[in-house]
C-alpha cells in the first residue's frame, strides 16, 4: 500500500515539476526541454521495435518525418485546420505508410530489416527533395500558421505562445508515453518479447507473429508520426534534414544504446544524456563529431548495457555491499 | 562515328567509370559484412580518409604513382587496427553495438581529418601521362577516367584471384558460410576477419585515390558515395560479391543514360530501381543471408 | 576670376543634379571612413581580441562545424574586421553611452533545428541584439523567422533566396543587403545581350533545389528582356554534391552550348568547373561563385580564362583610385602574408574583396546604421536602415528598398584574363590578383536599375 502511495506521490511531484518548469527555467530551457522530450518520446517508439521486439530499423526517420510533413503540409495548405486534428493527421498518415511497408517488411527480420529500412528511408528522403511542389525540396515547409488549441465554446489558447505550446507538447507526449508503456503491459506486450527472444516457441504457442509483428510495427510507426507532428509544430518548419535524413533515423538507436536497450525508459535517459551534450557541445565546442564519437565508441566499448544497464550494476553491488555490511554487523 | 553516337559511347563509359569507382567502394563494404556480419558505417568514411592521406602524400613525395600506392595501404593500416582494437573488443555484444561503434569511428574520422587538413576543398592533381584526351573515330574521352577503369579492373582480378585461388582465399569463403566450423578445424579465425577488414579498407582507399583527382577532397565527401555504396549493397545482396559489381554497373549506366534522357528525375532511379528488386526480394538480387 | 567661374558652374551642375536626385553615388546618407582606419596590426583572426560585458552584440549564425565549416570562418574573418576596425575608434554611441562591437559565433552545423535552437539561445541567452546569417536561404529562413518572434534584427548577407523577402516569409526585421538570385540571373544575361554581345547559345545547369532555380529563373527572365536573340540550348537541375558531372558534361558539349550559366557553388563549381576541363571542355561559365581562389589555381591559368563572376563587391576598373584605398588594402594583406595562420593563410583569404570584402563591408553599413540610429531599439534601427544608402570604400553605394528590405545595388562582371593582363585592374604592384589562375581583367557595370531587386507584388506594407 505504502509502495503505491509512494507512486502517486512522486508521479505528482513529476507533474508539479513539469508545471513550474517554464516559470523556474525561463523560455529558453523550456525549448530545450521540448526538445528533449520530442526526441525521448521518438526513440521510445523505435525502442518498441528495437528493445521490444527485436527488430532493428535504419529507417524509422520515415515515420518521424511522414508525421511532420503531414502536419506541415495541412496546416500550409489548408487554413483553418485545428490543432488536434493536425496533430491525428500526424499519426495517421504514419500509420498508413506503415500498412503499405507492412507486407514487404514484417516477412524479415534481422539485418535485411534495417537494411529495407535503410533503403525506403532513402527513398523518402530523396522524395522530400525532388516533390518540391509539394515538400518545397531542400527548403522544407515553415512559416505555415499554428493553430490555437480551442474547443469551440469553452477555451482558446494562443499555441504560438512558447509557454502555452510547452504545456500542450508535454501533454501530448506524457500521453503518448503512457500508451506505450501501458501497451507494453497488456498481452500483447508479452508476445513483443516473446518475439524478441523466441519467434519460433510463440509461433508454436500459438500467436501469429507476422501479424503481431505488424500492430506492433504501426502502432510505433504511428507515435513517431505523432513526436514528428509535434516537432513540426514546434520548429515551425520541417525539410528533407530534419525529417528523413540518415541521421534523424540513428539518433534514436543511439539514445537506446546509450540509455540502455531493453527497459522501457533507457531511451528517455539516453535522449537525456544526448540532449545534455549536445546542449554543452554547442556551447563549448566546435567540435561536435569528435564528442560523439567518443562518446559512442566509449559506451559500446565499456559500458555496452547503456545507462540503465550501469544504474542496475551499481544498484546491485551497493545491496551486495549492503548485505556484506549487514553480514558482518551480526 | 558521329557526334550523337558519341555522345552515347561517352554517356556509356561515363556509367562504366563511375559504376567501377562505385564497384570498389561497395566491395569492401559487402565483403566485410558477408563475412563478419558488420555493416561497416565508417567504410565511407575510410574511402574519404584515402583521398585526404593520396592529397598529403603527393603533397609531399610529387608523385601521384607513390600516392596511388602507399595511399590505400596506409588506410588500410588504420582499418585494421580499428579492428583489432576496438571491433573485435565487441563482437560479443552484437551486431548493434558493432554497428555503434562504426558510426562513432567514422565521426572521429571526420572531425581528425578536419583537424589535420582543415576543412576547405583541397585539390589532387593528376599526372602529366594521365591528362588530356584520348581520340578515337570521333569518340574524345578523358585518359584518367579510363584509367580509372582499368585500375578497377585490375583490383578486381586481384580480388577475384586471391579468392578463388589461393588457400586464404578458401578459408575466407569458408568462413563466411560457417565461422564456428572453420574456427573448430584450427584456423585462426580473428585474424582472417582481421585481414578481410583490411582488404576491404584497403578497395575502398584504392577508390578514394582514384576519385580524389575528380572530385575535390574536403570532409563532405564520404556522405554521398557512402551512400550510394549502401544501396548498391542493399540492391545487390547483402554479402554478395557478385551482386555488388552488377548493380554498380546498373547504377553507373543509370546516372549517366538517366541524365541524358531524363534529366529531372535521374537521382530516384536508382531509387525506383532498388525499391522493385527489394520488393520482390527483401534480400536483394543475390542475398541470402539474413 | 576664372577659376571662381568654374567653381560657380561645376557647383550649378551638382545642384541641378543633386535636384534631380539622379546621382545616387553622390548622395550616399553616409559612406566608410577609410581615412580613421585604426592600426589594425593586432588582428588576428585565430586569437580575436573579443570585447565582453556591456556591448553591441552579433551573432554570426553559420556552420562552424561539419562539411562547410570554412564558410563560418569565412564570414567571421570578414565580420571580425569591421568589428575590430570599429572597436579600436572607439565603439559606437548608442542610447547614451559608448559601446564595442562583441562578435559571438553561433553554429549552426547546417541544420534547421540546430538553427533555430541556437538563435533562441542568443537571443535570450546572450541577448545579441543582431543575428548575422548565412549560407542557406532555409537556415536563413529559420533566422528569420525567430528574428520576427522575439523581434531582434536580422541581417542577410549570404543567402541569396528571393523569396526569403517576399510577401509570405518577408519580416520587417530583417535586412537583405546581399545580391539576389533573380537579380544576378538578369545581370548576367543583361551582361551577355547588352555589353558583350558575342554569344548565343547559352546552357543553364544549376543545382536542384530552390537556390539553383530561381537562379536560373533569373537567367531565363533576363535573357527574354535584354537578349531575346539568344537561344537556350539546355537546361539541367543536378542534384547536390555531386560525384561526376561527366554525364552532364558529354550533354552540355554535344549542345553545341557557348556559355554555361551556373548557380552552383563550393564544392560543387569547383568540381564541375574541374571535370570540364579534364573532359577537354573550354567552355567559359557564368557564376557567382567561381571565384574561389584555392580552386582556381588547381585549374591554372588557361583553365580559368574567360570565365565571368557577377561580383556584389565590384567598380569599375582599377581597382585602386587613390592611396586610402591602398592603405585598407594593405592593411589586411600584409596581415595575410605574415601573420594569420592556418586556415587564415591559403589564398582564399589573401584579399580583402569578392566575397569577403562585400561580408565585411555589409557589416560596415550594419554598424553605421546602428551609429546613426544611434540606439539599439530595434524600431529606430528599422527606421534608420528603411531607406539608407551606404557608400563602400570602392565607391560603391548600397541603397535599402524600403518596401521589402532588399538592397539596390550596381552589379558587375568580371571577366577573367591571365595574370599579365590583370594589371588593367589590379593597378599596384605585383599588378596581378594571383599568378597561377586567371583573374579578374575587364570589368563592366550592370546598372542597378536594369536590375531592380525582385519585388513580390503581393507584399503589402
Amino acid at each position: 500500500m505504502t509502495k503505491r502511495m509512494a507512486k502517486w506521490v512522486s508521479w505528482g511531484f513529476l507533474c508539479l515539476v513539469l508545471l513550474v518548469f517554464p516559470r523556474v527555467f525561463g523560455i529558453y530551457y523550456s525549448n530545450v526541454f521540448v526538445a528533449f522530450a520530442i526526441f525521448a518520446v521518438y526513440s521510445l517508439t523505435l525502442n518498441m521495435l528495437l528493445g521490444y521486439t527485436g527488430l532493428l530499423s535504419f529507417g524509422h526517420a520515415m515515420f518521424f518525418g511522414t508525421g511532420a510533413y503531414t502536419t506541415a503540409i495541412a496546416l500550409d495548405r489548408i487554413s483553418g485546420m485545428p490543432l488536434l486534428p493536425v496533430v491525428l493527421a500526424g499519426f495517421v498518415a504514419s500509420v498508413v505508410l506503415a500498412l503499405i511497408l507492412c507486407p514487404i517488411v514484417v516477412r524479415v527480420g534481422g539485418t535485411a530489416f534495417a537494411m529495407l529500412h535503410l533503403a525506403f528511408g532513402q527513398l523518402m528522403y530523396v522524395l522530400a527533395l525532388k516533390l518540391r511542389f509539394l515538400t518545397g525540396g531542400e527548403d522544407g515547409v515553415g512559416g505555415f500558421p499554428i493553430p490555437a488549441f480551442s474547443i469551440p465554446g469553452i477555451i482558446s489558447v494562443d499555441m504560438t505562445n512558447p509557454l502555452n505550446f510547452f504545456y500542450f507538447a508535454i501533454a501530448v507526449l506524457g500521453l503518448s508515453t503512457w500508451i506505450l508503456w501501458f501497451f507494453t503491459k497488456t498481452p500483447i506486450g508479452s508476445i513483443m518479447i516473446g518475439i524478441r527472444d523466441n519467434p519460433q516457441r510463440v509461433e508454436y504457442m500459438g500467436f501469429r507473429v507476422t501479424h503481431t509483428k505488424a500492430i506492433i510495427y504501426c502502432l510505433a510507426a504511428g507515435f513517431a508520426g505523432i513526436t514528428g507532428s509535434i516537432y513540426a509544430l514546434f520548429q515551425n518548419l520541417i525539410s528533407a534534414e530534419d525529417g528523413y535524413n540518415i541521421m534523424v533515423s540513428f539518433g534514436p538507436i543511439m539514445a537506446t544504446i546509450v540509455g540502455g536497450v531493453g527497459s522501457f525508459s533507457g531511451p528517455i535517459f539516453g535522449s537525456a544524456i544526448f540532449s545534455i551534450i549536445e546542449e554543452l557541445t554547442s556551447r563549448y565546442t566546435e567540435r561536435v563529431e569528435l564528442v560523439m564519437g567518443l562518446i559512442l565508441i566509449g559506451v559500446i566499448l565499456y559500458a555496452p548495457m547503456g545507462f540503465m544497464g550501469v544504474m542496475g550494476l551499481l544498484k546491485q553491488r551497493w545491496l551486495a555491499a549492503r548485505k556484506v555490511k549487514l553480514e558482518g554487523a551480526k | 562515328m558521329d557526334s550523337t553516337t558519341a555522345m552515347y559511347v561517352a554517356q556509356g563509359i561515363h556509367g562504366l567509370a563511375y559504376g567501377m569507382i562505385l564497384f570498389l567502394v561497395a566491395s569492401g563494404l559487402t565483403m566485410i559484412f558477408g563475412m563478419m556480419g558488420i555493416l561497416n558505417l565508417a567504410h565511407a568514411a575510410f574511402f574519404m580518409l584515402s583521398a585526404y592521406f593520396s592529397y598529403q602524400a603527393l603533397a609531399m613525395t610529387g608523385n601521384y604513382w607513390i600516392a596511388l600506392l602507399a595511399a590505400p595501404l596506409a588506410t588500410a593500416v588504420v582499418g585494421v587496427l580499428v579492428e583489432r582494437f576496438l571491433l573485435r573488443k565487441v563482437h560479443a555484444f552484437g551486431h548493434v553495438g558493432e554497428l555503434l561503434l562504426t558510426v562513432g569511428v567514422s565521426l572521429v574520422i571526420l572531425d581528425a581529418v578536419k583537424a589535420f587538413w582543415g576543412t576547405e576543398s583541397l585539390y589532387v592533381d593528376l599526372p602529366e601521362s594521365l591528362k588530356g584526351l584520348i581520340h578515337v573515330g570521333g569518340l574524345e574521352y578523358p585518359v584518367y577516367r579510363l584509367f580509372v577503369i582499368g585500375l578497377a579492373l585490375v583490383v578486381l582480378f586481384i580480388m577475384a584471384f586471391l579468392l578463388y585461388r589461393t588457400r586464404l582465399g578458401m578459408v575466407v569463403r569458408a568462413a563466411v558460410s560457417d565461422a564456428d566450423m572453420v574456427n573448430a578445424l584450427g584456423i585462426n579465425v580473428p585474424l582472417v576477419f582481421m585481414l578481410v577488414f583490411g582488404i576491404g579498407t584497403w578497395m575502398a582507399g584504392v577508390a578514394g585515390v582514384a576519385i580524389a583527382p575528380i572530385l575535390t577532397v574536403f570532409p563532405g565527401l564520404a556522405d554521398q558515395m557512402g551512400m550510394d555504396a549502401f544501396l548498391v549493397v542493399v540492391t545487390g545482396g547483402f554479402g554478395s560479391l557478385s551482386g555488388a559489381f552488377i548493380i554498380s554497373l546498373v547504377f553507373g549506366e543509370l546516372s549517366s543514360y538517366g541524365v541524358q534522357f531524363i534529366s529531372a528525375l535521374a537521382p530516384v532511379l536508382m531509387f525506383v530501381l532498388m525499391a522493385i528488386i527489394l520488393v520482390i526480394k527483401p534480400t536483394g538480387l543475390f542475398g541470402e543471408r539474413e | 576670376m576664372r577659376t571662381g567661374r568654374k567653381i560657380l558652374v561645376v557647383f550649378a551642375i551638382f545642384s541641378l543634379l543633386l535636384m534631380l536626385n539622379l546621382p545616387k553615388a553622390l548622395a550616399a546618407n553616409a559612406k566608410y571612413d577609410a581615412a580613421g582606419l585604426p592600426d589594425m596590426s593586432d588582428f588576428d583572426p585565430s586569437n580575436p581580441i573579443i570585447p565582453t560585458g556591456d556591448t553591441i552584440k552579433i551573432a554570426i549564425v553559420a556552420s562552424f562545424s561539419g562539411p562547410a565549416a570554412i564558410v563560418g570562418e569565412i564570414y567571421f574573418i570578414s565580420v571580425q574586421w569591421a568589428a575590430h576596425d570599429i572597436n579600436k575608434r572607439g565603439g559606437i554611441l548608442v542610447d547614451g553611452k559608448r559601446k564595442k562591437i562583441q562578435v559571438i559565433r553561433a553554429d549552426t552545423q547546417s541544420k534547421p533545428a540546430v538553427a533555430k535552437k541556437v538563435c533562441e539561445r542568443m537571443i535570450l541567452k546572450e541577448h545579441v541584439n543582431v543575428l548575422w546569417g548565412t549560407n542557406g536561404s532555409h537556415i536563413m529562413k529559420v533566422i528569420n523567422q525567430v528574428a520576427k518572434k522575439y523581434g531582434v534584427i536580422a541581417q542577410c548577407a549570404a543567402a541569396l533566396s528571393d523569396e526569403l523577402y517576399d510577401a509570405r516569409n518577408f519580416t520587417r526585421y530583417s535586412f537583405m543587403t546581399s545580391f539576389q538570385t533573380n537579380q544576378i540571373g538578369r545581370a548576367a544575361a543583361y551582361y551577355y545581350g547588352q555589353i558583350r554581345k558575342k554569344e548565343k547559345k547559352f546552357y543553364i545547369l544549376c543545382q536542384d533545389y530552390l537556390f539553383g532555380h530561381s537562379m536560373a529563373e533569373g537567367f531565363k527572365e533576363g535573357l527574354k528582356l535584354y537578349y531575346p536573340q539568344a537561344q537556350l540550348v539546355g537546361e539541367d537541375y543536378h542534384k547536390l554534391f555531386l560525384t561526376d558531372f561527366a554525364p552532364y558534361l558529354t550533354k552540355i558539349k554535344a549542345s553545341g552550348a557557348e556559355v554555361v550559366y551556373t548557380g552552383d557553388w563550393i564544392p560543387d563549381a569547383a568540381n564541375l568547373l574541374v571535370q570540364a576541363r579534364q573532359a577537354g571542355i573550354k567552355l567559359p561559365f557564368a557564376n557567382i561563385f567561381l571565384d574561389e581562389p584555392n580552386f582556381l589555381h588547381k585549374v591554372g591559368v588557361e583553365g580559368t580564362k574567360g570565365l565571368l563572376n557577377i561580383s556584389q563587391f565590384g567598380a569599375p576598373n582599377p581597382l585602386f583610385k587613390n592611396d586610402l584605398q591602398i592603405k585598407f588594402y594593405k592593411a589586411w594583406n600584409d596581415l595575410w602574408k605574415t601573420k594569420w595562420k592556418a586556415p587564415f593563410n591559403t589564398y582564399l583569404f589573401k584579399h580583402p574583396l569578392g566575397n569577403i570584402g562585400s561580408y565585411m563591408f555589409q557589416t560596415y553599413w550594419l554598424l553605421s546604421v546602428i551609429e546613426r540610429a544611434g540606439s539599439l531599439d530595434p524600431e529606430k534601427i528599422i527606421k534608420q536602415w528603411e531607406g539608407d544608402s551606404y557608400e563602400y570604400i570602392s565607391g560603391k553605394v548600397m541603397t535599402m528598398r524600403p518596401v521589402d528590405h532588399k538592397a539596390i545595388q550596381d552589379l558587375h562582371a568580371f571577366e577573367y584574363v591571365p595574370p599579365a593582363e590583370q594589371k588593367q585592374s589590379f593597378n599596384i604592384p605585383p599588378y596581378s590578383y594571383f599568378t597561377g589562375c586567371s583573374n579578374t581583367g575587364p570589368i563592366s557595370t550592370i546598372p542597378a536599375e536594369k536590375i531592380m531587386p525582385k519585388l513580390d507584388p503581393k507584399l503589402k506594407r
